[in-house]
C-alpha cells in the first residue's frame, strides 16, 4: 500500500517523457527563452527601464520552467510502443552465420 | 530531457545563456548612448591652510589645507537605463616641486604635468532604478524617491550646483608642509557605475558619441599660509 504511494511519488519526481514529447520540449523551451530574452530588452530599451527588462527576463524564464520542467500529459502523446513480455516469435534468421562457441546461430 | 530533473538542468542552462547575451546587449547599448557633461563653473570660494593632527593622539602637527568650492556641472547625460550610480568627486591637484619625485598617478584625466593629487570632495549620486540602495535616512530616502516620480530617468539627477561647499576631505603632503603651494586647480571627475558593463571615467578625449567633460578644470591657485594666531592673512581667492 505505501509502496503504490512511494511508485507514484517516484513517477511523479521523475517525470518521464516519451521521445516525441523530449523533441517538443526542446523546440518549446528554446523558442521561449530566447522570445523572453529579446522581448525583456527591446521593451526595456524603449522604456529605459532596466527594472521592467530584469522582471520580464525572470518572468518569462520561471514561466518556460512551469511549462517544460514538469511532465505535463501532451509531453506523452505518443508512448514508445514496446513488445509483449516472451510469447512471440522468435527473431528470424539472418543472413551472416554466426558460429559461437561451436554452435552455429542465426 | 527524459526526466524532470534534466529538463530543469537543460532549461536552466539555456536561460543562464540567454541571460548572459540580453546582459551583454545592455552593455552595448551604452556605447550608442551619446554622452555630454559640462562644467560651468569650478572655482574655490574660501581657501585657508591650518595646523592639525592626524589622529587624536598623534604627536606631530601638520598643515592641512581646507579649500571650500563653488561648482555648477550638468551630468545628466551620464544617466542612462543602465546607469546604476555616478560617482562624482572634486580634486586638488599640483605639480611636483622635483620632476623624478614620486607622486600618485591620475586615473581620468589625464595631465602629465599634474604630478600631486588629492580628493576634497566626493558624492554618489543614484539613478532612480538604484534609490532604494542610497545611504541616507528614511525621510530623504522618501524625498528621493518622490523626486523621480516613478520615472526610470531623472533628468534633474546629475545636475550639480554647489554654493560655497564645504570640502568632506581636508588635504596634507606626506611631509607635512602644504602651505604656499604653487600652482594648484580643482579638477572634476566622475565615474559611471553601470548595472551591467564596464566602468567609466571622465575621458581626456572623445571617443564617438561621447563627449570629453567640458571645462572640468578651475583657475590656478596658491595655497596659503597657515595664520599665526595674532596677525590675520588672508586667503588667496581664485
Amino acid at each position: 500500500m505505501a509502496e503504490q504511494i512511494l511508485d507514484q511519488i517516484r513517477d511523479v519526481a521523475e517525470g518521464q517523457i516519451d521521445f516525441e514529447g523530449q523533441k517538443l520540449v526542446e523546440l518549446i523551451s528554446n523558442v521561449a527563452l530566447t522570445v523572453v530574452g529579446a522581448l525583456a530588452f527591446i521593451v526595456g530599451y524603449i522604456n529605459q527601464d532596466i527594472k521592467l527588462a530584469v522582471l520580464i527576463a525572470l518572468g518569462g524564464t520561471a514561466l518556460t520552467f512551469l511549462i517544460t520542467i514538469p511532465a505535463w500529459p501532451f509531453y506523452n502523446r505518443n508512448p514508445v510502443k514496446w513488445l509483449p513480455v516472451g510469447g512471440s516469435q522468435p527473431p528470424p534468421p539472418s543472413l551472416q552465420n554466426l558460429i559461437v562457441n561451436e554452435k552455429s546461430l542465426g | 530531457m527524459y526526466s524532470s530533473l534534466v529538463r530543469l538542468q537543460n532549461v536552466f542552462g539555456l536561460f543562464t545563456t540567454v541571460a548572459f547575451v540580453v546582459a551583454a546587449l545592455i552593455a552595448a547599448s551604452d556605447f550608442i548612448t551619446p554622452r555630454a557633461p559640462t562644467v560651468g563653473t569650478l572655482k574655490t570660494t574660501n581657501v585657508q591652510v591650518v595646523n592639525g593632527r592626524p589622529h587624536y593622539y598623534s604627536s606631530k602637527k601638520e598643515e592641512y589645507a581646507i579649500i571650500k568650492f563653488s561648482l555648477d556641472a550638468d551630468l545628466s547625460s551620464l544617466f542612462t537605463w543602465n546607469t546604476k550610480q555616478v560617482f562624482v568627486y572634486v580634486t586638488a591637484e599640483w605639480p611636483s616641486s622635483l620632476s623624478s619625485s614620486s607622486s600618485s598617478a591620475t586615473k581620468g584625466g589625464l595631465n602629465t604635468t599634474a604630478e600631486n593629487q588629492a580628493v576634497i570632495w566626493d558624492s554618489i549620486i543614484t539613478a532612480p532604478s538604484s534609490d532604494h540602495l542610497a545611504n541616507i535616512g528614511p525621510a530623504a530616502m522618501k524625498k528621493l524617491r518622490k523626486s523621480a516620480a516613478g520615472k526610470s530617468i531623472d533628468p534633474s539627477r546629475g545636475k550639480l550646483t554647489l554654493k560655497n561647499q564645504r570640502p568632506k576631505y581636508q588635504i596634507t603632503y606626506p611631509s607635512g608642509k602644504i602651505a604656499e603651494t604653487d600652482n594648484v586647480v580643482l579638477r572634476l571627475h566622475y565615474n559611471v557605475q553601470p548595472w551591467v558593463g564596464i566602468l567609466t571615467w571622465n575621458q581626456d578625449r572623445d571617443f564617438g558619441s561621447w563627449k570629453q567633460l567640458q571645462g572640468g578644470l578651475s583657475k590656478a591657485f596658491t595655497l596659503p599660509a597657515t595664520k599665526k594666531k595674532a596677525t590675520a592673512a588672508g586667503g588667496a581667492k581664485s
